[in-house]
């Protein structure tokens, strides 16, 4: 078993130090008209190095940008697509983060690549490989507010959200991206309409080509989906265990058909988690999984945390997850 | 009822009494003050000093627009939370952690027993009501609130937390009533983003107010209200501050359908917005939270504190609500 360890998406794009404030300055000098759009771009570029410096410095084999120039993970990639317009703001599920909701004006279409430039990017400047993600379909069309009558269905906004993500999975499979990560928390929500999710998944996995796909759901307890979830045809099935007690226990007596990415450490409290607890729930599920591989990531994206704090979540995973590298 | 209950603690209100929700932006001269005594370019003193000139202006300001229940402004916060976390024991302000956009707040950790030390917030109501005859709002920030945007490395769990917290910031209420405040805001923004833990909010805010002798209001906001009513209606406060017109008013559909049985202050300039309403639109807002609830039992003000807008703006809003609640007024006499 080759345990892998990894990130889940978002890292902190703001720090306490003069040098790391760059961005959050030059966005407010764009808005006094004092900055152009190349140097909101430089200052993104920057601080896209560091978040990929720091997470190879905390010893990640595998990494992602940071997510750095995402306004939020649902108006980011909703409003590069043409249909769209990006309204006013929502809390994002129970954190302190709050993003724009995507309006459905017309019908959806990717006149251009959505990520693939930041992808590009982020691989020029890591020393590891680096993994995309994207938000999926269903969490999109869950969060989009609806004008283009078409839309009213959830399943025609989910079907048309999974067709644009297709095309961008395809671009990216196709310039190199060896596992890319597509985000579902949606699914978790009470009212979660799991077919249209998985019609989502089964669409974007026909456009993979030669990268793998992994699912990723936070926010929630998934113990309860657990068996349709090992259903989908992904490669990799991200869970968050900081929702569900009873989640370790599950998995060490079905097993896992799937490579697992384990949310182990939590992404959103500042607080280190012992680390006897941890290296207790991977010798219970490492067992599990029947794949030659399994991935250790934050149970979220770490930009809920302080800088310093998510450097330290990073480096804590890694002395844990390092102990069980064959 | 409430109005017998604002009787009792001897405030007369008129219908449709005009407030706002707590903060108004910092005038230019308090921004650059925090930032150069955040460097340690001027002294504490020399930047409360401003901060009671812009309390004072605020003061001045809402008594000239005709507002009937006044707030200090806030000026002296950074941030609802930070605030008290900065003066309680057991919190440390961590780093930077933003909440949308290009908007960052430092989230405190909880890291000991939190405990309430000494007054945080009395000299400030003291010293805005002593500018003034007319009622000044106790304001903080609830239990739940402190503890959802907080992080914890101390308590179990986030009921312990919670609970621990409500018996503390209980004490600053009683402070805020031993100095004379009888109109008490709790604030619990977050009361709403958990709705399975809604029982745990309404047990921290009972710990609060229990036996006080206060009007109580809550404000919250930029929440899914609808899943936690009507139960919401059972949280031990006389008066629910809520935002409506950033959701375009899609709660009342739900207070139609069970009927709303607190007092309601009834959220009418969206205050995310540069454009300012004009009075038709406020009319017919107030109007609508006249549908739901009766004319005694109904407050007028913003969706939530103005301190986005520009001063000039948050004067503006103000004002259009004080000449639209003029005109309903008129049609009820």
């Amino acid at each position: 078993m080759n345990l892998i360890l990894t990130h889940t998406g978002s890292y902190p794009r703001i720090g306490d130090s003069p040098e790391l404030q760059i961005l959050r300055q030059t966005l407010a000098r764009f808005d006094r008209g004092e900055a152009t759009e190349a140097d909101i771009r430089r200052a993104e570029d920057e601080m896209v190095r560091r978040a990929i410096a720091e997470q190879i410095e905390a010893g990640l084999d595998l990494v992602t940008d940071g997510q750095i120039r995402w306004y939020d993970p649902i108006s980011h990639v909703a409003g590069k697509l043409r249909g769209t317009k990006i309204n006013g703001l929502l809390r994002y599920f129970d954190t302190n983060f709050y993003f724009r909701q995507p309006v459905l004006v017309d019908r959806l279409k990717r006149e251009r690549p959505i990520l693939l430039e930041e992808y590009l990017y982020a691989c020029s400047v890591s020393a590891r490989p680096v993994k995309p993600v994207l938000t999926g379909p269903y969490t999109l069309a869950v969060f989009s507010l609806v004008e283009h009558q078409e839309y009213r269905d959830l399943g025609r906004r989910v079907e048309d959200y999974a067709a644009v993500l297709a095309e961008e999975i395809a671009d990216l499979a196709e310039a190199g991206a060896e596992l890319i990560q597509v985000d579902e928390p949606a699914i978790v929500l009470e009212d979660a309409v799991f077919d249209l999710f998985a019609a989502g998944i089964q669409k974007l996995a026909q456009t993979k080509g030669a990268a793998r796909l992994a699912l990723y759901v936070s926010f929630g307890d998934v113990t309860p989906l657990y068996a349709r979830l090992q259903e989908l045809p992904v490669d990799v099935l991200g869970v968050d265990f900081t929702y569900s007690p009873r989640l370790v226990e599950r998995i060490a007596v079905e097993g896992s058909a799937k490579a697992l990415g384990l949310g182990l450490i939590d992404g959103r409290n500042t607080k280190l988690e012992p680390e006897a607890e941890i290296v207790a729930a991977l010798e219970r599920l490492l067992p599990a999984i029947r794949s030659d591989v399994a991935y250790l990531n934050p149970s979220t994206g770490l930009e809920f945390l302080p800088r310093d704090r998510a450097f330290q979540k990073l480096r804590h995973l890694v002395a844990i997850g390092t102990r069980f590298k064959s | 009822m409430s109005r017998e209950k604002l009787r009792a603690l001897g405030i007369e209100l008129p219908l449709l009494p005009t407030t706002s929700v707590g903060s108004f932006p910092k005038p230019e001269e308090v921004q650059r003050a925090r930032t150069q005594w955040a460097r340690g370019l001027i002294s504490r003193e020399e930047l409360e000093r401003l901060e009671r000139q812009a309390t004072e202006f605020w003061i001045r300001t809402q008594e000239e627009l005709g507002i009937d229940v006044l707030v200090d402004g806030e000026q002296y916060r950074g941030d609802m939370v930070t605030y008290f976390a900065e003066h309680m024991r057991g919190f440390e302000i961590g780093g930077l952690v933003r909440s949308y956009g290009n908007r960052y707040y430092r989230k405190p950790i909880i890291t000991s027993e939190v405990r309430w030390e000494r007054p945080i917030t009395v000299s400030w109501w003291r010293f805005a009501q002593s500018l003034t005859t007319r009622p000044v709002k106790g304001m903080l920030t609830g239990p739940y609130t402190v503890m959802d945007w907080s992080f914890n490395e101390y308590y179990p769990d986030r009921r312990a937390t919670c609970l621990a917290l409500a018996g503390e910031i209980r004490k600053e209420v009683e402070a805020l009533i031993e100095a004379g405040a009888r109109i008490i805001q709790i604030d619990e923004p977050a009361l709403s983003v958990r709705p399975t833990e809604f029982p745990l909010a309404r047990e921290a805010m009972q710990i609060v107010t229990e036996g006080l002798p206060a009007y109580f209001i809550t404000h919250a906001c930029y929440g899914a209200f609808e899943k936690i009513y009507p139960e919401m209606l059972t949280l031990p406060v006389d008066n629910f501050d809520l935002e409506m017109s950033n959701s375009n008013l899609d709660l009342l559909e739900h207070f139609m359908r069970f009927p709303f049985t607190k007092d309601l202050s009834f959220g009418v300039v969206d205050v995310h917005s540069h454009v300012i309403e004009d009075v038709e639109t406020v009319t017919r807002r107030i109007r609508q939270g006249l549908s739901v609830v009766p004319a005694e039992a109904l407050w007028i003000d913003p969706d939530c504190g103005l301190k986005t807008r520009t001063v000039e703006e948050a004067i503006a809003k103000l004002r259009v609500i004080v000449e639209a609640v003029a005109q309903v007024r008129a049609t009820l006499a």
